[in-house]
């Protein structure tokens, strides 16, 4: 049988925050985007090198291979994150939708070029073009779609 | 948990002692640019594994960011091994886990590891304060048992699961909460943010 211990402890940071000093909420939050902002350049650039590397990979795939695969994943949970930094937030959708795709792959051990190809082809329209919310809110729904469909395995 | 974005109350985190994981440059940047925004200035910045349980035993760490290195999970591990085998004080440290995707393969790992809070990619900075703010409370419960060490997932005592006999002292003096609130389990979940499918804010 397990045994489980309890105890409340006392935490540093607990003090710290409220020790004499410090930023009012609003000063530190906008401090804070400010700085996230100076990373727009950055983050967008390298959302242009993963995607680089993802079609990179993509082209050597004929069929499932799990390193490929991975290293497709890889590259891609990358660069969530970092759409939401440079203004095209739902690229960050886009690659948590081609990240399920991949790890349900992975999963069931399938494979659908066409399903990755469209996650790049949007990825690649995501980040270079302005489209409206409601267009980009098509796109991500298609995606979701197409991603989910892969959740269960294969019948056979 | 909503903290208003325009609110004056002063919080200080100048002295907090914060390690911060995550294995890819920009990543790094992105936390070190919001927690410097949000006043941290005493950063451990670690780039593996190795360098943050270097950081772990040299220092008393206030804070920890840790992102779950979504290819290996191994940001589970850590704080994991930061649970069971740091020691006091830095066993208690809040971790606040952020990822950017979660392989079905880990979902346990990411529930089970003691992280106090779970944060999906992208995170706004006001989220990351509100997240550190709550980690601090103090008053929350810590447990250390065979499988799992780390802050205790329950927010409330609502009894056991319906139909089920409970097993604790306090079972039996627990009052069900009036219909449609919150049930403990789903508290529990809410904890790791969202339970298994980890949503973000």
């Amino acid at each position: 049988m397990s045994t489980a211990r309890f105890t409340v402890p006392k935490l540093n940071l607990t003090q710290l925050l409220k020790a004499p000093g410090g930023l009012p909420v609003q000063e530190a939050v906008a401090a804070a985007q400010a700085n996230l902002s100076s990373l727009k350049p950055l983050c967008m650039g390298e959302l242009h090198t993963l995607l680089e590397a993802a079609e990179k990979t993509f082209a050597g795939l004929s069929g499932y291979d799990e390193a490929g695969v991975t290293t497709l994943y890889e590259t891609a949970v990358k660069g969530i994150g970092l759409g939401d930094v440079c203004g095209a937030g739902s690229v960050d959708v886009a690659l948590h939708s081609l990240c399920d795709l991949l790890d349900h792959f992975r999963t069931h051990q399938r494979y659908d070029a066409e399903a990755v190809s469209v996650h790049l082809q949007a990825w690649r329209l995501l980040i270079s073009t302005e489209i409206p919310p409601a267009g980009a809110q098509a796109v991500l729904g298609g995606l979701n779609r197409v991603s989910a469909k892969y959740s269960a395995p294969a019948e056979s | 948990m909503g903290l208003d974005p325009n609110s004056r109350a002063r919080f200080n985190l100048k002295d907090a002692s914060v390690l911060l994981l995550d294995e890819t440059q920009l990543g790094m940047t992105i936390l070190v640019q919001i927690v410097t925004g949000l006043g941290a200035k005493n950063l451990h910045r670690c780039g593996d594994i190795e360098s943050a349980r270097s950081a772990v035993e040299n220092n008393q760490i206030d804070l920890a960011i840790v992102d779950s290195l979504a290819a290996t999970g191994q940001g589970y591990d850590f704080v994991e091994w930061l649970r069971r085998d740091a020691g006091e004080p830095n066993c208690y440290t809040p971790v606040l886990m952020t990822t950017s995707h979660t392989p079905r393969s880990q979902i346990s790992r990411a529930r089970d590891c003691g992280a106090n809070i779970i944060i999906k990619k992208p995170f706004p900075p006001i989220t990351v304060l509100e997240r550190i703010i709550w980690s601090s409370k103090e008053g929350r419960k810590f447990l250390f048992s065979d499988t799992y060490v780390g802050p205790d997932r329950r927010f409330r005592n609502v009894g056991p699961p319906k139909g089920e006999k409970g097993r604790r002292r306090e079972d039996f003096t627990a009052t069900p909460l009036p219909q449609g609130q919150a049930t403990a389990d789903e508290d529990a979940s809410a904890d790791i943010e969202g339970g298994p499918e980890l949503s973000g804010d």
